[in-house]
């Protein structure tokens, strides 16, 4: 099996309210895979149903083989799937390096029943938060956070332990152009050393493009298109918007 | 536990010819009036967002100035809703400014120091009122339908609860509810938008407040008033706030009814005493059964 | 009333250790026995109240039914020494294995809960068990004695009656042992990740932690703590009654917890040591009591909204941001 993960015919109702109708995606080993939609168009729901938050009424979620559909979330972190959140929660009472460590004791747990050596345990919880470039405010307490150190923590405990797939929700919005261009360097570097495969949602092509290996397009619970990120804007009337914008901004020579 | 001061259970004997029936129009009475508690204790849970432990002393505080009316000649029950509700108002503005406001980040804290206040309450009264119950003259019946006598208060209860529920309903589908209903969405919002939160937090805490002085003034005669007979008041207002969830204000008043005929029913046809231990098993097994039917503040389980 | 400065750090264990001194000398300084006995119930009282900021401060789970493990032991060591015959430590075991049994339960009823029904379930459970005892009757075996509500049933110890001194001395020992225990806990891995889950349980679950898991285990910790305060309490006072079940007992716990600072484990032991001694051994009027403890939570919590030990240690971490690199991490 090549596929990495593989959600097939999706299918999820709040309520009255169907937000998705059959979706069906597959990520690779060392793929990173855009997921694009405007708001609404139900790409966080199918992000929240692959990381295990929510559970779809039909379909299925495969990983690697094995069937996660009713998986819970905390145990698919511990299988390998993590996510970050859009809206970050950080723990109101614990600093930077102590909310990686809970991260890193859950993984590790999980990692020693599996017969891994285990590593010493500060030396990688320093090693994350220099990557990461969190080291220098690791006493900090978390809440205190600016947004951009904040994603950077989400980063951080996301991939803290070895996951083969990473959810990225939006991820890059809302952050200056500085914090976003740390961001993009900090995923390439962790896409290059390990193997991990990226699940990005955005409703940004122009981040999906410099990316993405390939882009899923879905819009109102369906997937409308799939293809290289190159050709988004040729096919999805939605992406071209940003693109006007940009060049709008450009002009006008903002950011 | 105050098991005592279930209404109807202790009313001065009436003799109804139909007791079941009268035990059942007198709870759904009561259930009004809890509807009214509630409604100001959903009011305080969304837009202040509290958990405020000090409402069963405000519906004390309502019930004992009806007592103290009616001891000095002034019978009318709107006159003591009208004192109760100003007098719960000045109070709870107090309450809302000193206490509530400056400690409200922390959540547990502001709910224990209402609960400090409600004990305070509590204390004062039985200093000023002694601990042993008082009870205020019924009046004629209004009328006696079928054997079942419809008094006084429990008319004025159920037409003030369906006033009161009714127009806070209304008003929250009105502009003039934005600024609450922005509040409870999201402050930040409010407050840039130029709104005064703080002040209309604290108002918000006052006008609860004096909506459960009101429930107590109103429940006042049929109860045995003595000063932790807000007890039992505040703890169904919390099942039904909790239960019900807060989108719709109607949801609160027939869950609140509907919670008033039980306990009454069955503190007449068990004692008072089982009467709170069948509720107390009630709460358990929806929590723990958790019917998806119920609605809630945001579902109570996330697996 | 508690002290200022950094945790861990300097001054505190210090002032603490003062404190430990203070009290041991005390009963040799000659207070009167009343005095002395008071202290007792209060070292007590400190423990049950830090058991409870284990699940309500750290692991967040607040709960309003604590006395149900407190009552569970104390009524265990009754029945079975008074009825069944057992020698008390053997009772005394059984108490704090039926308290912790009881944690567990509490636990997985109430870990799928969030935050308000969790405190509904609690309450209603605590009570519960307060209704059922207070109605609940118990024949002595020599069957001339109906035991129970409020009147209590004994415990009996067995051997030579412990002198106000021995008691003293040993519930101090207790508190120190239990206080020592409740901080390694808090402190440990476990510790961490229960703060975790109070801090935000969506975070938590994103990063591993089986949520239900360590919510239960924090109830029995909690639970077996508070039995242990338990049987403490029924070798003390030689009985066990229905209030031992109370609403106010209850409460209690979570109102001393909230003064000295919910979380930190050292402030609600010394806030329920504290504010016991003083209800309890000044010669104040039960009405002037409730008083004074109801003003004590009102102006404690306006002005130190976090508790004392809480306000004091968020304002400590707050410098921690100016120096970076300085300070301690867990």
């Amino acid at each position: 099996m090549s596929e990495l993960l593989l959600a097939e015919g999706i299918t999820k109702s709040f309520g009255a309210n169907r937000v998705l109708r059959g979706v069906t995606i597959s990520i690779g080993r060392g793929e990173v895979v855009g997921l694009f939609g405007p708001n609404g168009s139900g790409k966080t729901t199918l992000a929240n149903i692959i990381s295990g938050l929510v559970f779809p009424d039909r379909g299925r979620v495969l990983f690697e083989g094995k069937d996660i559909t009713r998986m819970t979330m905390d145990a698919r972190f511990r299988a390998g799937i993590s996510r970050t959140f859009q809206i970050p929660n950080p723990y109101p009472s614990l600093t930077v390096v102590e909310s990686v460590r809970v991260a890193l004791l859950c993984g590790q747990a999980a990692r020693q029943a599996g017969g891994e050596e285990k590593a010493g345990l500060e030396e990688e919880l320093d090693s994350l938060l220099g990557r990461t470039g969190l080291f220098a405010q690791r006493f900090w307490p978390a809440a205190k956070l600016s947004q951009g150190c904040l994603r950077r923590l989400e980063f951080a405990r996301a991939i803290s332990c070895r996951p083969r797939l990473v959810l990225l929700d939006e991820v890059f919005s809302a952050l200056s152009a500085k914090d976003e261009a740390e961001l993009v360097a900090l995923m390439r570097s962790l896409y290059r050393e390990e193997e991990i495969s990226f699940l990005l949602i955005s409703h940004n092509p122009l981040i999906l493009e410099e990316l993405c290996d390939r882009v899923v397009a879905i819009e109102d619970g369906r997937v409308f298109w799939e293809g290289k990120p190159g050709d988004l804007a040729r096919y999805v009337p939605a992406a071209n918007h940003a693109h006007e914008l940009e060049d709008e901004m450009h002009e006008e020579g903002g950011s | 536990m105050p098991g005592s001061s279930f209404p109807g259970a202790d009313a001065p004997g009436d003799t109804a010819v139909n007791p079941l029936a009268q035990v059942l129009v007198d709870g759904i009475f009561t259930g009004a009036s809890y509807a009214l508690m509630a409604a100001g204790l959903a009011l305080i849970l969304g837009v202040v967002k509290v958990v405020n432990l000090s409402h069963g002393a405000f519906f004390t505080l309502g019930a004992y100035v009806a007592y103290v009316l009616d001891s000095r000649g002034v019978g009318n029950p709107l006159a003591a809703v009208f004192m109760a509700a100003v007098i719960a108002f000045a109070f709870g503005v107090f309450l809302g400014k000193s206490f509530i406001n400056p400690v409200r980040s922390h959540s547990f804290s502001v709910a224990v120091g209402s609960l400090g206040f409600a004990i305070l309450f509590e204390q004062a009264a039985q200093m000023l009122w002694g601990p042993h119950p008082l009870s205020i003259d019924l009046g004629a019946p209004l009328a006696v339908v079928d054997g079942v006598t419809l008094r006084r208060w429990g008319v004025i209860s159920f037409l003030v609860s369906l006033g009161l529920v009714g127009g806070l309903s209304h008003l929250l589908s009105r502009p003039l509810g934005l600024p609450l209903k922005l509040i409870a969405e999201d402050e930040e919002i409010a407050g840039s938008v130029g709104m005064d939160v703080e002040k209309i937090r604290y108002l918000t805490f006052g006008a609860a407040s004096a909506v459960a002085a009101v429930a107590g003034a109103l429940l006042a005669p049929a109860m045995a008033i003595t000063p932790t007979m807000g007890r039992v008041p505040l703890i169904l207002s919390l099942i039904v706030v909790i239960a019900s969830g807060m989108e719709k204000v109607w949801n609160l008043f027939f869950l609140a009814v509907g919670l008033g005929l039980l306990s009454n029913v069955s503190a007449y046809l068990l004692a008072p005493s089982w009467s709170y231990v069948l509720l107390l098993a009630v709460i358990c097994l929806l929590l723990v059964l958790r019917p998806s039917g119920l609605a809630t503040v945001g579902p109570s389980r996330d697996y | 009333m508690k002290k200022s400065g950094p945790f861990r750090h300097g001054k505190f264990p210090g002032v603490l250790a003062a404190g430990a001194g203070v009290l041991l000398l005390l009963p040799l300084a000659g207070i009167d026995a009343f005095l002395l006995n008071v202290l007792t119930l209060g070292f007590l009282v400190a423990v049950y109240t830090g058991s409870w900021d284990i699940v309500g401060g750290v692991a967040g789970q607040i709960s309003l039914g604590h006395a149900l493990f407190f009552g569970a032991a104390t009524y265990a060591c009754a029945l079975l020494t008074s009825l069944a015959g057992w020698p008390f430590p053997l009772a005394a075991v059984a108490a704090l294995l039926l308290a912790t049994a009881a944690g567990a339960a509490v636990g997985a009823l109430s870990a799928p809960l969030k935050g308000p029904f969790v405190a509904l379930l609690t309450l209603a459970l605590g009570e519960g068990a307060h209704e059922f005892f207070l109605g609940q009757t118990f024949f002595s075996p020599k069957g001339a004695y109906s035991w129970g509500g409020e009147g209590g049933i004994p415990v009996l110890l067995g051997g030579p009656s412990i002198s106000p001194w021995t008691a003293y001395y040993a519930a101090l020992a207790f508190l120190v042992l239990c206080t020592w225990l409740m901080l390694r806990i808090a402190r440990s891995e476990e510790g961490l990740i229960w703060t975790a889950v109070s801090g935000s349980e969506l975070s938590a679950r994103a990063s591993g932690v089986d949520v239900l898991r360590y919510k239960r285990r924090a109830f029995m910790v909690a639970a077996a703590l508070a039995g242990a305060a338990g049987v403490g309490f029924a070798a003390f006072v030689g009985r066990a009654t229905a209030d031992d079940f109370s609403l106010e007992l209850s409460f209690q716990a979570a109102t001393f917890a909230a003064v000295g600072g919910r979380g930190t484990i050292v402030g609600p032991v010394l806030s329920a040591l504290l504010l016991h001694s003083l209800l309890q051994g000044t010669g104040i009027p039960p009405a002037g009591r409730v008083l004074l403890y109801a003003l004590a939570l009102l102006l404690t919590l306006r002005f130190f909204p976090g508790g004392v030990a809480g306000t004091l240690r968020d304002r400590v971490r707050s410098r921690r941001m100016v120096a970076p690199g300085k300070g301690e991490n867990r």
